[in-house]
C-alpha cells in the first residue's frame, strides 16, 4: 500500500486547479491506503443505491461496471445471481464511509510536492484509525487541521529546499560539467566550437541524476515516515535538522555560483587576450559587470528580468538598427 | 516536407516533456537545459539547442512555481526557440528572443488550463456521492490535455514564426539581436549569483 502511494505521489500536481489545488492528485494517491482503511478493494459499487435498486442492476447483469470499472457488485452478479446481492448493512456503512472519507480527502490541498509524502502517510495513518473505530466528528475534525497544517508546513521547508536551492543547482552542475570539459560555447554566442554530444547532453542528465535523488528519496521517506507518525501535528517535522539541511545548501549554492561567475570572468579575460588594450577590449570586459549591475538595481527595485532583458532590447535596437552601428558581440 | 515533420514530433516531445514540469513525476527532465539539446540533436542543430535552452533557463532561474503562481514555462520556449531556428530558419539570437516570449505567453494559456480544470471539481464530487470513482479517468484526462495544448501551442507558435518569416525580412534585426544575446549569459549568471547571494545574506 505504501508504495502504491509512493508511486501515484509522483502525480500529485495531476489535475491542479485553482479552486482547490492538488485536491485530485492528492485523493489520487491515497486511494490504496483508503481502500484498505475501509475494506473497499475494489472501485465503488454503487452504494448510494437502496439495496431493492442493488438487485434490480444486478439483474441487468452489473450496470455499476460501466461506471466504475468491473466492480465486485457486477462479478458477483455474474456468480452467484442477483438473489445473493443484496449487500449486508455493515458493507454499506464501509462503501458509504470510504466515500465520505474520499470526499473529504478532494478538499483544498496544497504543499510542495516532493514533501507531499508526509502528509500523505500520515492522513493514510489517521483515515485507517478512523476506519477502525466509530464515526467520530471531532476526530475527523482533527485529522483535517493535522493535515493543512503539515501541508503549511512541509511547503514553506519544500520550496525553500528544491525550488529555492536545489533547482537553481541544478543549472549549476550543468555548467560546471561544461566548463569541466571544456565547452564554453554556452557564454561566447560567436564561439562555433562543437564538443561531443556526450559532453553537451551530460551537463543536464548530472543536474537531473543529483535532483531526482533528493526528489525520489524524500518522496519515499515521507510517505513512510509519514504512516509511521501518522496523527501527530508535528509528524516528519522533525525528521531533520532542516534549517541546517537549508543553510548548508545556500553555502554550498552560493560556492558554486561564485565559481561558475569567477570562471566565466576568467574565460572571457582568456578569449580576449589577444586585444590590444584600448576602448574596445574595455568594453568587452566593461559591458559584463555592466549587465551584472542594471540586473541587480532592477531587481532591487522589484522589476521583473524581464525588464532587464526589455531595456538591453531596446538599446540594442537603438544601436544596432535605427543608428546601424557596425555589427558587435561579446 | 522534412522539417514540418520533424517540428511536428518535436512539438509533440514537448508535449510530453511539459508533463514533468507540473503534471506528473517532476524530475526535472522538462528543464529548457535538457529539452534544448534533445530538440536540437532532432533538428540537426544541438549546438544551438544546448545553448538556447541554458540561456532560457539561467533567465528563468528568477521564476519559482509556489502556490497558484504560473511562471513562464521552459519547455515552451526552449521548443519554440529551436524550432524557430531550425524550422523558420531564423538566426538563433532571434529564436531565443522568440522562445522567451513564446515561453512568457504560455503563462496565459496554463491559467485558463488550470482555471478549467476548478469546475471538474463539482463533477468529481457528484460522481463520488453517486457511487463511482474514476479519479484515474480525470488524472488521465489532465495529462493528456495539457500534453495536447503544449504540443499545439508550440506547433502553431513556430508555425507563426515560419509565415512571419516568409512576410518580413527579420534578418534586419539580426545584427541588434545578435548584440542583446551575447548579453545574455551574463544576465543568467547575474540572476544565478545573486539568488545565492540573497539566500546567503537571508541567513537561509
Amino acid at each position: 500500500m505504501l508504495f502504491s502511494m509512493f508511486l501515484r505521489s509522483f502525480f500529485i500536481q495531476a489535475g491542479w486547479n485553482y479552486e482547490r489545488n492538488q485536491n485530485v492528485g492528492f485523493a489520487f494517491a491515497l486511494l490504496p491506503a483508503l481502500r484498505k482503511a475501509y475494506g473497499v478493494t475494489v472501485p465503488l459499487a454503487c452504494p448510494a443505491l437502496l439495496p431493492t435498486e442493488l438487485n434490480s442492476i444486478g439483474q441487468k447483469g452489473g450496470a455499476c461496471s460501466a461506471l466504475g470499472g468491473l466492480s465486485s457488485f457486477a462479478k458477483a452478479s455474474e456468480e452467484h445471481g442477483p438473489a445473493k446481492l443484496l449487500p449486508s448493512e455493515a458493507d454499506l456503512s464501509a462503501t458509504e464511509r470510504f466515500s465520505s472519507a474520499l470526499l473529504r480527502n478532494l478538499g483544498f490541498f496544497n504543499t510542495q510536492p516532493y514533501m507531499a509524502g508526509f502528509i500523505l502517510g500520515n492522513v493514510a495513518k489517521m483515515e485507517e484509525k478512523l476506519a477502525a473505530g466509530p464515526e467520530n466528528e471531532e476526530a475527523i475534525k482533527t485529522a483535517a487541521e493535522v493535515k493543512q497544517a503539515l501541508a503549511s508546513s512541509f511547503a514553506a521547508i519544500g520550496d525553500r529546499i528544491f525550488w529555492g536551492r536545489l533547482k537553481p543547482m541544478t543549472t549549476q552542475v550543468c555548467l560546471i560539467v561544461w566548463i569541466l570539459g571544456g565547452f564554453y560555447g554556452w557564454l561566447f554566442i560567436s564561439g562555433r566550437e562543437m564538443p561531443s554530444l556526450w559532453l553537451i547532453m551530460l551537463g543536464p542528465v548530472s543536474g537531473v541524476a543529483v535532483y531526482s535523488f533528493f526528489a525520489v528519496y524524500w518522496r519515499w521517506k515521507g510517505v513512510k515516515l509519514g504512516f509511521e507518525c501518522g496523527g501527530a501535528s508535528n509528524c516528519g517535522l522533525e525528521a531533520m535538522n532542516w534549517s541546517r539541511f537549508i543553510r548548508r545548501l545556500s553555502v554550498l549554492g552560493f560556492s558554486f555560483s561564485l565559481m561558475i561567475v569567477l570562471a566565466a570572468f576568467a574565460l572571457s579575460t582568456a578569449f580576449n587576450s589577444h586585444m590590444r588594450p584600448g576602448p574596445d577590449l574595455a568594453l568587452r570586459l566593461g559591458l559584463p559587470l555592466s549587465v551584472l549591475a542594471v540586473h541587480r538595481v532592477a531587481h532591487k527595485s522589484g522589476r521583473s528580468v524581464f525588464f532587464v532583458i526589455g531595456l538591453i532590447l531596446s538599446v540594442s535596437l537603438f544601436l544596432f538598427w535605427a543608428l546601424k552601428l557596425k555589427p558587435f558581440v561579446l | 516536407m522534412i522539417l514540418i515533420l520533424k517540428a511536428l514530433i518535436s512539438s509533440s516531445l514537448a508535449g510530453l516533456l511539459e508533463l514533468d514540469s507540473v503534471q506528473a513525476g517532476q524530475f526535472l527532465l522538462s528543464r529548457p537545459a535538457l529539452v534544448g539539446p534533445l530538440l536540437g540533436a532532432l533538428n540537426g542543430c544541438v549546438l544551438e539547442g544546448a545553448r538556447l535552452g541554458i540561456l532560457i533557463e539561467l533567465i528563468y532561474i528568477d521564476f519559482i512555481p509556489v502556490g497558484g503562481v504560473v511562471p513562464p514555462n521552459g519547455v515552451v520556449a526552449a521548443a519554440v526557440g529551436v524550432l524557430a531556428h531550425a524550422w523558420a530558419g531564423v538566426a538563433p539570437s532571434l529564436a531565443f528572443f522568440t522562445g522567451l516570449l513564446a515561453g512568457g505567453m504560455y503563462s496565459f494559456v496554463e491559467h485558463r488550463l488550470r482555471s478549467s480544470r476548478s469546475r471538474r471539481n463539482g463533477v468529481i464530487e457528484t460522481e463520488i456521492k453517486a457511487g463511482r470513482e474514476r479519479l484515474h479517468y480525470w488524472i488521465a484526462g489532465a495529462l493528456l490535455g495539457e500534453s495536447a495544448v503544449v504540443s499545439i501551442y508550440v506547433f502553431s507558435f513556430s508555425a507563426a514564426v515560419v509565415l512571419a518569416g516568409g512576410i518580413f525580412q527579420l534578418e534586419t534585426f539580426t545584427p541588434a539581436m545578435n548584440f542583446a544575446y551575447s548579453l545574455m549569459p551574463w544576465l543568467g549568471l547575474s540572476g544565478l549569483y545573486f539568488r545565492f547571494r540573497t539566500q546567503m545574506y537571508k541567513r537561509g
